[in-house]
């Protein structure tokens, strides 16, 4: 395999010195844009997973802000009872949004920055298996966010009056999706739902086409690009994570893509899929769109939970304690994540048997998720613990995670889930998975690697205090949320009523939504400070144990000099305390250097044809005149997109790096 | 290290102080822990059940968690030689995977049996409608059966029929105490949730079909006698069994719509009150026989006046029902029992509507301290409901209805039109 990767995979012409490289020409004269003088060309035409990653990353920040925006909007609403600063339909735009944002565009995008930037370094590689369709990712992912954001833009035309729908939707005034992040049927029918629900269709079908062909290039560069010696039992857990990860997506995607085609085709062609007063069956949606979403659940949380697998041996100086046991319930729990989804339904009539399974089934997954609970600390045990920020933001998502795996259980209980299911229980509970969990850990994983990502360390000690002020603020937003809920305050409620005694409990969960907004501020803050006065970080500030750290920071192009040869799991690790047999060796070049590929417009172009489709749908949907052949237009563009993408030729070039480069 | 500390001890503090604001406000309209029937109270104990789990383990891995940053932390200047490079210990880990198999099953075992207890309906003999029920409109077919409601949802309005006793109500639930009840959940439009958080966890209402759940106030005679440990003659349990229900389960609950269901979810509330069986006989018979017309008339009367000459029929309260009947196309949607021409069906049944203590699905209410009718409130609330339905529940049906809706009134109803409505409506107590 490794021997493959050192010559050329493509008939070249041998150049001997970088600088003397031409961009090739292919059959048709097109010119793959490589050594471009301009950065925004460079960028955009990027095959380099480190730079897909960065984009993801930046992205996906951009995005948790804007989830977070309509967060601290909704928390402002619920400040006081009867309040109304947004209206109902306002309200319930911004929940969904909020959701669906946070779910989608941010916490997906982040993990998928970690992907991008991290497995190929983390096995070995100089880039993933498919660098082309890695860009395709990622602007399938912006042109599917640009689609779902778009209907805010109507939205406001429509307030303003400059814009009324007309058509299929005459007379309807919600333009951004409102009708919660899963969509349950027949609310998302035309009958009760205007043009908002066509974005969310839209959006999400071109993020799904997103996120299927990024897992399909993970799954393809771990099992195939590793280095020599990196057998997969010495994979990095975060590898392992990526690997499971990407299974899941590919098992679980293709549910809600056909829920959605339904969807869509209800709306659009008056089909009956969903619609009952034509026979169809609105549960039918709910099935479906759990079986992608309970495993999309650990789709987002894997990626957290490699993540301090790193994080805590890194800053215990110790060995992950269990590693295969940590990598088999993390398969575990993605496998059984299929076999739960009906407990997000134990209210909607499943029967008794059906409930019981799932409900039996539902506490089996607590076991594999406390075994890594267990591990992590026995990771600690016996181990020389350092609080370094990552460490800190680690350490804190054991406890928070931990919380949220306890209401879990409790919703597992399907009789207790009866009281719970729907109210503010829920939202305390995936919220301690989602910011306890998730974002702790992203976080964590942001201090741990960005010194990798941008060659430059973290200054100052502001990170403490974005660690005590995010988990007092995640704390007093949500753990009252529990109670609230068990008060009787059901959840997605634009406004309550005073007398519940659930006044007090929202006045304290905002103020604490609020602690925790300026908490995700300071980080940012800190990673502007990293960015702009941050000193040179060296290849391995952190004393770390993988192959990241065994290159430069930031890593070049093409990630290893010459490529490792791995001895043992940890490998820098090993290399650096082990044993001399456990020592990194390399292996030989050949006189050809290091073969890259070629830069490409092409998954541009081809990404460039979904926002006429999703937009030309929508639009149709509002009435706006032509906008069916502006959708037509789209898929014509990707047509030729993909096309000129297979034909424009095989490109690469070749680079040979100094003797004494690592 | 001291900063993590500094935010351990924050931490904990918030939580705590938290957790001791909590404890004291559970006693409220739809707490889940202030329970009132069977199946809340079966909830409850799974809940409880698990809490306890929860906090052993919390207690437990916290505790090791606790010990294990602190005892293995990194001192200052440490040059101690690196720790010893473990890998994990199989042992450690079985022993772990067998106790959270062994917790877990405590919590399993009690779960099934609730979920059995919560679907299955209890056939019992004082249950069945013809044991209990002394009213009229009861069919023999049907003595041998419990009372079965028909629940249904519309945006976002609840409906409330009685196929047995063949009556139909909205928003205010009225049930007797200490009697298992059979609801049948169906939804007109969109999925909705019944969800009465003292009396019973929720299901969901789904167009389409039809759901299925029990649900009791107070606890049945046994149940009762058990956990009061009373004695006594048959004559003296049945006495101290009523007085049980009279103190402890009359009274007036609160429910609410748990599953989204678009622009004024949050404002889809209702209301359950549970009653004697001999009060909740005589409501039905009321239901059933409906109102009269203005001033003791006979219905045909009062029409024959009207349709001849409508303006003799003078005061606030003929107007308020012509305008009901006729300008304010109220009739089209409502039904008043009684009332031969308005028999409306898309929107609640307004038969007994000012003995209701809300109005608008419970958003608002006009319920006394002392649990009556707060007269002048329901005036300001129907006036209130009627002049402006889109603010109060913004999107219904009763503003804007494909043209039917007094929103799209050619011209719309003025104050002293409204005034007159809310007095009438005020009559149909």
């Amino acid at each position: 395999m490794s021997s493959t990767l050192t010559k050329p995979t493509a008939p070249t012409t041998p150049a001997t010195h970088v600088h003397a490289l031409k961009p090739e020409k292919s059959y048709l004269g097109l010119r793959r844009p490589d050594h471009s003088k301009s950065v925004i060309i460079d960028w955009m035409t990027t095959v380099d997973h480190k730079k897909i990653g960065i984009m993801y990353g930046a992205l996906a920040l951009f995005f948790l802000l804007v989830g977070g925006l309509e967060a601290m909007i909704i928390r402002a609403q619920l400040i006081v009872p009867e309040n109304d600063l947004v209206s109902a339909q306002r309200y319930n735009q911004l929940f969904t949004m909020h959701g669906t944002t946070m779910i989608f565009l941010a916490i997906m995008p982040l993990n998928a920055a970690f992907f991008n930037f991290l497995v190929p370094l983390q096995i070995g590689a100089r880039d993933v298996a498919f660098p082309r369709m890695n860009s395709f990712s990622l602007w399938a992912f912006i042109a599917g966010a640009f689609v779902l954001n778009f209907s805010w833009l109507l939205q406001a035309f429509s307030e303003l009056g400059w814009f009324t729908a007309s058509g299929p939707t005459a007379g309807m005034t919600d333009f951004v999706p409102g009708m919660g992040w899963f969509g349950y049927a027949p609310l998302t029918e035309r009958q009760f739902t205007g043009v908002g629900t066509d974005f969310w269709i839209m959006g999400l079908q071109i993020l799904g086409i997103a996120s299927l062909s990024a897992a399909m290039n993970f799954i393809a560069t771990i099992i195939n690009m590793r280095a020599p010696g990196m057998k997969m039992m010495r994979l990095p857990v975060f590898t392992w994570m990526t690997l499971i990860v990407s299974l899941l997506i590919v098992f679980a995607f293709p549910a809600i893509t056909v829920a959605l085609g339904q969807l869509m085709f209800d709306r659009m062609f008056d089909t009956s899929f969903f619609q009952v007063a034509q026979g169809g069956q609105p549960i039918l949606w709910q099935h479906l769109f759990w079986i992608f979403g309970h495993p999309e659940v650990y789709i987002l949380v894997l990626p957290a939970m490699g993540i301090v697998s790193e994080v805590l041996p890194t800053f215990s100086k110790k060995p992950l304690f269990g590693y295969s046991i940590v990598v088999f319930s993390g398969a575990v729990i993605g496998f059984l994540g299929f076999a739960v989804w009906s407990h997000h339904m134990f209210t909607t009539g499943l029967g008794k048997v059906a409930t019981a399974a799932f409900s039996l089934l539902t506490m089996a997954i607590a076991v594999p998720t406390g075994v890594k609970i267990f591990n992590w600390i026995g990771t600690l045990w016996g181990g020389r613990v350092r609080f370094d920020a990552p460490m800190i933001f680690s350490v804190g998502f054991i406890w928070m995670f931990m919380m949220g795996g306890f209401s879990g259980i409790m919703h597992s209980a399907a009789p207790a889930d009866a009281q719970q299911q729907d109210s503010y229980f829920v939202i305390a509970h995936f919220h301690y998975v989602a910011i306890g969990g998730i974002l702790l850990a992203s976080i964590s994983g942001l201090y741990f690697w960005l010194p990798k990502i941008l060659g430059k360390m973290w200054t100052g000690k502001l990170s403490t205090w974005v660690a005590i002020l995010s988990t007092i603020g995640l704390n007093v937003a949500f753990f009252p949320m529990h109670f609230l809920g068990l008060i009787g305050m059901p959840r997605r409620t634009h406004t309550y009523l005073s007398g519940f005694g659930w006044d007090g409990y929202n006045m304290v969960c905002s103020i604490g939504a609020f602690i925790l907004g300026f908490a995700v501020l300071l980080f940012v803050v800190d990673i502007v400070l990293l960015m702009t006065k941050g000193k040179p970080a060296g290849n391995d500030p952190w004393n770390a144990r993988t192959l990241e750290w065994a290159t430069t920071s930031p890593p070049r192009s093409y990630n290893f000099a010459r490529i490792p040869i791995i001895p043992a799991r940890d490998a820098l690790w090993e290399h650096k305390h082990g044993a001399e047999n456990r020592k990194i060796t390399y292996v030989e070049e050949g006189s050809q250097g290091i073969h890259m590929p070629s830069q490409s417009w092409m998954p541009l172009v081809t990404c460039f044809g979904f926002v006429p489709l999703g937009l030309g749908v929508c639009l149709m949907q509002a009435g706006v005149a032509y906008m069916g052949y502006v959708a037509i237009g789209g898929l014509v563009i990707i047509a030729l997109g993909a096309t000129l993408w297979a034909i424009e030729g095989p490109g690469g070039y070749h680079i040979h790096p100094q003797e004494d480069e690592i | 290290m001291k900063h993590s500390f500094r935010g351990l001890i924050a931490l904990a503090s918030s939580l705590i102080a938290l957790a001791l604001m909590a404890g004291c406000d559970t006693n409220t309209r739809m707490s889940t822990f202030d329970t009132k029937g069977p199946i809340a109270e079966a909830q409850l104990g799974i809940f409880m059940i698990t809490i306890w789990v929860c906090l052993f383990i919390f207690v437990v891995v916290g505790a090791v968690y606790i010990v294990a940053m602190f005892k293995f932390r990194e001192r200052e200047n440490d040059d101690r030689p690196l720790p010893v490079q473990s890998h994990g210990n199989p042992l450690i880990e079985i022993g772990l995977i067998g106790a959270s198999i062994l917790l877990l099953v405590i919590i399993a075992v009690p779960t099934l049996r609730a979920i059995w207890y919560t679907h299955d309906f209890p056939v019992t003999e004082e249950s069945k409608l013809g044991v209990w029920y002394q009213g009229e409109g009861l069919s023999a077919a049907e003595e041998d059966k419990p009372l079965t409601i028909r629940v249904e949802g519309y945006q976002w309005w609840w409906g409330f029929a009685y196929p047995q006793l063949g009556i139909t109500s909205a928003n205010e639930l009225i049930i007797p105490a200490g009697k298992a009840i059979r609801l049948e959940l169906r939804s007109k439009d969109v999925i909705h949730s019944f969800w009465l958080p003292r009396i019973a966890g929720k299901v969901d209402l789904i167009p389409g079909r039809s759901n299925g759940m029990w649900i009791q106030a107070g606890d049945s005679i046994e149940d009762w006698q058990e956990k009061s440990g009373a004695t006594g003659s048959d004559e003296e349990l049945r006495g101290a069994y009523a007085l049980y229900l009279q103190e402890e389960i009359h009274n007036y609950y609160y429910g609410q719509c748990a599953e989204y269901c678009g622009d004024s979810h949050a404002r889809m509330l209702f209301r359950a009150s549970v009653v004697s069986d001999d009060d909740f006989a005589s409501w039905v018979s009321e239901i059933k026989t409906g109102h009269q017309a203005p001033d003791d008339m006979a219905w045909e009367d009062w029409y024959a006046a009207n349709d001849e000459s409508p303006e003799e029929l003078t005061g606030d309260i003929n107007e308020g029902l012509q305008l009901f009947m006729s300008r304010g196309k109220c009739a089209t949607c409502h039904q008043v029992n009684g009332n031969p021409r308005a028999v409306g069906v898309a929107g609640p049944n307004l038969t007994k509507v000012a003995s209701r203590l809300s109005v608008a699905a419970g958003w608002l209410n006009h319920r006394a301290e002392d649990g009556s009718v707060d007269v002048e409130q329901q005036y300001a609330n129907f006036f209130k409901w009627i002049k402006d339905p889109d603010t109060v529940k913004p999107g219904n049906l009763m503003w804007k209805a494909n043209g039917g809706g007094i929103g799209e009134l050619d011209e719309l109803l003025t104050d002293d039109e409204i005034h007159k409505i809310s007095l009438y409506l005020q009559t149909l107590k």
